[in-house]
This record gives structure tokens, C-alpha cells and sequence, in this order.
């Protein structure tokens, strides 16, 4: 193979004098037909990302596809047009040394316009944004001196010759002015599309407020409803709906919250006065086990988004995240703090109040598939990674044989996705768009993205071994769009057989001896 | 460069175990990428890395699993220790407790992988001396009795964490040679005898013939 990084190396060093020095005596017109349609341009295709975690980023791909185009583009069509010059040995010279400001005037423009109509066609093919920034380099000159005439010591063109120039350049115009139409096209559409998504936000807000929230017990399940909550719940009625959905069976109140959130208070005063180092070893496995999640609680704080800096000590929710996590490990000593939590109560204090967080939080751990991962109960986690296969196995059967000659159980990906309901592994907005439907459909739903995940990037994950599954699975890509996403949802079926997602789950629940064979990983014995 | 990452003559698994907040994450990344991150994000459940480094001339692919460092995670994170050729059991110099369940955490691994693994005692973050809780010699001292080895590093000044993966990864190798060469009709090693295949690869000799570089 070519060797990869030289090529923008040679590609410079390459460019005759006369071309460096014009591009250095315009500088301001050169970058327009260049960046002027950077900020449309697309996120890379998830094949690039794909391509990035194997380690095999194009760079190599487009090194050598650069090097194919510039030998054909450049070489080719210097040789042909500057035949007469390399004949005579001082034509070269002469070439090298002409007044870069001589033609300056007219230059900028027609630089531009050949530059954007030289793209315009090169572009065609964009196979990734790597290639593009090669294209950036691509040597400017040529092609714009074709309505120039020869230097005097050159025979000059003849009639034909300039009236064939002159054509090739309108056509070289016509084709940049028909591309930046499109281009301004291309813009407006999507200043459109976004206008319109807030519009979208806006009305919706409008519907929740004054129809929905009012009448919710009856309008809750309705079909409207449903497909205007899938679209995504408006920021700021988001709190209030998931407050709504996830409910308060255990009928919690502000006033308990107080209650609990004093006495973890005392607890950490009575924690750090004696120190928790000392005797842990003649306490009882219980009093270690609390001061470890106190610890922990401490520990995970600033762990949690650290990248959102709001959680971190000194930071504006540090000491709400604390107070609801140590609430709860008061309220639910049988649960106490497990690492994933702390994800969970930070997503719920971004949209709820600090009360209200904690009720939904208490409330949304109570639930069966939540109790059963914070209990870490293995047999009943093996039951749900070995229903996500059957809905995994009948959605993508491809993928699924994949996985399975890997040996990859699903425990490897679920486990994270699942105790953090998504929101350390999506981008924190479109976690909030997950956790939007999962209030709508419940359980059903995690699993039902993790699908969606896996069928976005089932290509990708096909071409890969297992070390680079997993390490694509435990860390997703930053790039990942809620269009993509949940278009790849919405096409996975929780249809198995006619049976449902509860129906294949209960039966699993039946049939006991089954499920820790060789699904997952076997229990601790 | 991408080319070179594939080309490998033997993949290791090695697990990163050890109390919450010890810094396994960040050895991790240290050691595969060079970076470390003050409020690295907690790890629930497993996490991946590899790197591909050289042993004499043999090129070896650590695969090196990072699990979730809570008690309460052991049951779903043992299970990960199946396979597994080598193990860094990771404890806070600063913090005895984190050295006090070692033991335990021994305990777990044994019964879990196979009994020859190879493992290493590390005492992370030296960078942090004056709030040192767990003396050296005293770790080294228990390293030795329990046939481990023992390495002190530290993954914010970056100290030792190339040695502690270099050194785990020879004494592995060498393991390997030495089983192979005791059973040299086979094409596939494992220190157990057993096929490694099942879960993951765990040491797969792959073309032996391209080791010369």
C-alpha cells in the first residue's frame, strides 16, 4: 500500500511557485468556495465511525485514492496543457517566475468560481469527510489559466483554441453557479426543517399543557397521544409527564423525602466524625457495607457527567445528586447505593425538582426489571437478557449468529445500557428521548433500544470480531443522531410469534429449569 | 498503522479488578491511550481495551477487560474472569481498605479463572506519597507470600503503568511458552489445557510464520 500520511506532503511540495504565491496573494477569496459549505455539511456516515473503532479510519483509503486522483487530475493535465512549455526548458523556469500580481484583478474571481466548480466535481463521490479535506489541497491552478493567454515566448492560441477555452469556462461557471444554487437550496431546506422542528416543539408544548396535563388519566393512552409523546416530550413539560407516567405507587411524599434526607444527614456527620478507616474490620458487615455506599455515594458524585461539570464538588446539583442518592440508601437500606444509580437520579434532577427527582427515582427503582438489576439478581437478569435474544434473534437474525459464533452474550452491552437506563451511553439528549418512550412503554422499551442500537449499526458490527463489538458496544459513538436512532427502533418488531414482550418474558419466568446454561455468564455459586 | 494493530501472534486476556475508585479505569486508559481523566466516568459492568506490544519478537494483543469495581457487581463480574491468562488486582495507596479485601478479591478470582493465571498485585497512585496509608514493603511483602507480582504505579504522572503491563504480559508469555513446548503438537494454548474459544479468545497463536520482522 501507498505510504498514508505523505500524500498532502507531496501535494504541497509539488505545487509550482507561481500557484503558492497566488494563493498567498488572495488569501480572503480562496477559503469561500471551500468553507462556505462546511457548516452543511452532514455528520459523517456512521461507516466512518465504524471504520474509526476498527482502527482503520480511511486515512489509508483516501491516501491512496488521493494519490490516484492527483496523478490523473494533476499530472495528467499539467503534462497535456503546458506540453509546449516542458519542451522548452526556460518555460518551466519563466512559469516559476511570473509576477504572481500581474493578473490579480481578475484572478480572485475566477479562482473562486474555478475552485468551487473543480469541487463541485470532484465532490461528486464524497466517500468521507477525510477525503474532502484532501480535496481542500488539491493544487488551484491550471485549469484557471485556461482563459489566459500564453507567456510571450510560448506560441500564442489559436482562434479555435481560445473560443474552445472560453466555452470550457462557461461551462466551469454555469456548473458552479448551478451548485450554489443547490447549495442555497440545501441550506434553506434545513433552516426550514429546523424552523419547523421548533414550531413542532412549540405546539406541541401548547398541546401538552393545555389539553393533555389536564386531562391525563383519560388521555394518557389515547393514540394521539402516544405517537406525539414518541415524537420526543417537550424540555419543559419532560419532568411533569415522566412524573406522571412513572407514578408514585409507594406514595411518597415531600415531607417523607425531609425525613429520610435528615437522617442520611446525620449519617454523614456521624460518618465522618468517626472516620471510616478505623474499625471496619471489628464493625459488622452491615455498618461496613453502609459506610462502603456512603463512600461511594461520595466517590460516584463527581463521576457522574463529569463532562456537564454540575455534578462535580463545588458544582450547582453536587449536593442535590447527594442528598437524593442518600436519601434513598435511607429509604431503601434492602437496595442501598448501587454504581448507576447516580446516572439515573442526575437525569431525573436535570428535569424534576429535588423532591419530585427523589420520588420519581424511588418510584422508577421500584419497578420489577430495575429492582431486579439494582438487587443484582442474576437469575432474573439472565431471564431478561435471554428474552431481549428472542426478540434480538427474530429483529436480526444476521447479527444474532454473529454474536453468537463470538460467544458475546449480551450481559456484555445490556448491563451498562440497562442500569443507567442509557443515559452514560447515548448522548444525554436522546437519553432523554429514550426515557421519554421508556415512561410511556416501560421496561419493554430498554430493550427495545439496545435493538434499535444494534440494528443502526448491524453493518458495522458484522464486519467486526468480538473484542471490537464489545469495545464498540461499552462506548458508542458521540456522532449518534435521535432521527437515525429511532427510525432504526420503530422498525424493530416486539413481535415474537404473536407473542408480546410480557408473554415471553412471563414464560421464561415459567420455565425455571431453563435460562443459565450458556445464554450469559453462569451465577456465582 | 492499522494494519500493525491486526497482526498479532497471541491475544491475552487480562482483567483489571479491584475496589471502587483505585483507578483501574485509568491505568486502562494510560497504558492504551495515554490519557487520564480526573472524573473518569464510573464503570458499570465491563469495559474494553487492547494494545498490541511486542515480547521479544513476538507481537502480543493485550485484550484487557475493566470491570465495575462494587461488591455488589462481583456476581455479574466474575463471571468475566473465565478465560482470562492474566489479572491486575488494583488497591488506593492511599487507602487501606482498598488493600485490607485483596484478599477477597483474590479469593473471587480463583475460584473464577483458571488457577494458573498469572497475577499482579498493583498499589496505584504513588503521585499521591504523603497521603500514603499502605507501606510498600508491606504490600510487597504479602505479594511475595501469595506468589504474586508487585508493581507501584501511578496513572496521573504515568509512572510504572508501562512496566506493570509489560511485566504481567512477559510473565505470561513466558508461561505460554513454556506450555507449549510441553504440549507442541497442539496449534492452540491455553494454560489451563482447555479450549479458551468460548468466551473470548484467550491466548490464540495466529500465524507463527509471520513473527520475523
Amino acid at each position: 500500500p501507498p505510504a498514508p500520511l505523505g500524500f498532502t506532503d507531496v501535494n504541497l511540495n509539488s505545487r509550482n511557485t507561481y500557484e503558492v504565491s497566488r494563493r498567498r496573494s488572495a488569501p480572503e477569496h480562496l477559503p469561500h468556495g471551500g468553507t462556505g459549505t462546511a457548516p452543511a455539511e452532514p455528520a459523517p456516515p456512521p461507516q466512518e465511525a465504524a471504520e474509526k473503532a476498527r482502527h482503520r479510519l480511511g486515512i489509508a483509503g483516501a491516501g491512496s485514492s488521493f494519490a490516484e486522483f492527483f496523478t490523473r487530475n494533476f499530472f495528467t493535465k499539467r503534462t497535456k496543457e503546458l506540453k509546449p512549455a516542458v519542451q522548452s526548458a526556460p518555460g518551466w523556469k519563466l512559469f516559476g517566475k511570473v509576477p504572481p500580481r500581474e493578473n490579480l484583478p481578475k484572478d480572485s474571481k475566477i479562482i473562486q468560481q474555478e475552485y468551487e466548480a473543480r469541487t463541485g466535481r470532484m465532490y461528486k463521490p464524497p466517500p468521507s469527510s477525510a477525503r474532502r479535506k484532501n480535496i481542500e489541497f488539491e493544487p488551484l491552478s491550471t485549469t484557471a489559466l485556461i482563459l489566459e493567454d500564453r507567456p510571450a515566448n510560448l506560441p500564442a492560441k489559436s482562434v479555435e483554441e481560445a473560443l474552445r477555452h472560453r466555452q470550457e469556462y462557461d461551462e466551469m461557471v454555469a456548473e458552479a453557479k448551478k451548485r450554489e444554487i443547490k447549495e442555497a437550496h440545501k441550506r434553506k431546506k434545513i433552516m426550514r426543517e429546523r424552523f419547523k422542528q421548533e414550531e413542532n416543539i412549540a405546539s406541541a408544548m401548547v398541546i401538552w399543557v393545555n389539553e393533555i396535563l389536564p386531562n391525563w388519566e383519560g388521555m394518557r393512552a389515547t393514540r394521539r397521544v402516544r405517537e406525539l409523546w414518541w415524537q420526543g416530550l417537550p424540555p419543559s413539560v419532560r419532568g411533569k409527564v415522566w412524573s406522571l407516567a412513572v407514578g408514585n405507587e409507594l406514595n411518597i411524599t415531600p415531607e417523607l423525602y425531609e425525613i429520610f434526607l435528615s437522617r442520611a444527614k446525620e449519617r454523614w456527620k456521624s460518618f465522618s466524625e468517626t472516620g471510616s478507616e478505623n474499625d471496619i474490620e471489628d464493625a459488622g458487615a452491615s455498618v461496613a457495607d453502609r459506610e462502603a455506599s456512603l463512600e461511594l455515594i461520595k466517590l460516584d458524585i463527581s463521576r457522574t457527567f463529569p463532562s456537564l461539570y454540575i455534578f462535580q464538588k463545588g458544582g450547582p446539583y453536587h449536593d442535590l445528586l447527594h442528598s437524593v442518592l442518600g436519601a434513598y440508601t435511607c429509604y431503601r437500606p434492602d437496595v442501598g447505593y448501587v454504581q448507576g444509580m447516580s446516572f439515573i437520579a442526575a437525569v431525573l434532577i436535570l428535569n424534576l425538582e429535588e423532591a419530585d427527582a427523589f420520588i420519581a427515582f424511588a418510584n422508577l427503582l421500584n419497578k420489577p426489571c430495575q429492582l431486579a438489576f439494582f438487587r443484582v439478581d442474576h437469575s432474573m437478569m439472565l431471564k431478561y437478557f435471554a428474552a431481549f435474544e428472542v426478540f434480538f434473534e427474530e429483529n436480526l437474525p444476521k447479527l444474532f449468529l454473529h454474536f453468537k459464533s463470538y460467544s458475546l452474550t449480551p450481559d456484555i452491552y445490556l448491563i451498562d445500557w440497562i442500569f443507567t437506563l442509557y443515559s452514560k451511553s447515548l448522548p444525554l439528549d436522546l437519553a432523554c428521548r429514550v426515557w421519554d418512550v421508556f415512561c410511556r412503554d416501560g421496561e419493554e422499551f430498554l430493550f427495545r433500544t439496545g435493538l434499535g442500537i444494534l440494528r443502526l449499526y448491524e453493518d458495522i458490527l458484522l464486519q467486526m470480531d468480538f473484542i471490537h463489538i464489545a469495545q464498540f458496544l461499552t462506548k458508542l459513538p458521540e456522532d449518534i443522531t435521535s432521527e437515525k436512532l429511532f427510525s432504526c427502533i420503530a422498525a424493530i418488531q416486539m413481535q415474537n410469534s404473536n407473542k408480546k414482550w410480557a408473554q415471553v418474558f412471563a414464560s421464561l419466568m415459567k420455565d425455571n429449569k431453563e435460562g443459565d446454561k450458556n445464554h450469559s455468564p453462569a451465577p456465582k455459586t | 498503522m492499522g494494519s500493525a494493530e491486526e497482526d498479532y501472534n497471541f491475544v491475552f486476556k487480562v482483567v483489571l479488578i479491584g475496589e471502587s475508585g483505585v483507578g483501574k479505569t485509568n491505568l486502562l486508559s494510560r497504558f492504551t491511550r495515554n490519557e487520564f481523566n480526573h472524573d473518569s466516568r464510573t464503570t458499570i459492568g465491563v469495559e474494553f481495551s487492547t494494545r498490541t506490544i511486542l515480547v521479544g519478537d513476538a507481537v502480543v494483543k493485550a485484550q484487557i477487560w475493566d470491570t465495575a469495581g462494587q461488591e455488589r457487581y462481583r456476581a455479574i463480574t466474575s463471571a468475566y474472569y473465565r478465560g482470562a491468562v492474566g489479572a491486575l488486582v488494583v488497591f488506593d495507596i492511599t487507602k487501606h481498605q482498598t488493600y485490607d479485601v485483596v484478599d477477597r478479591w483474590l479469593k473471587e478470582l480463583y475460584d473464577h479463572a483458571e488457577a494458573s493465571i498469572v497475577v499482579m498485585l498493583v498499589g496505584n497512585k504513588t503521585d499521591l506519597a504523603q497521603a500514603r496509608e499502605v507501606p510498600m514493603e508491606e504490600a510487597k511483602m504479602f505479594a511475595d507470600n501469595n506468589g504474586l507480582l508487585f508493581i507501584e504505579t501511578s496513572a496521573l504522572d504515568s509512572n510504572n503503568v508501562e512496566e506493570a503491563f509489560e511485566t504481567i504480559l512477559k510473565e505470561i508469555f513466558h508461561k505460554v511458552q513454556k506450555q507449549k513446548q510441553r504440549s507442541s503438537q497442539s496449534n492452540t494454548v491455553s494454560l489451563a489445557g482447555e479450549n479458551p474459544s468460548s468466551t473470548a479468545p484467550a491466548q490464540v497463536e495466529r500465524r507463527p510464520c509471520c513473527v520475523a520482522l
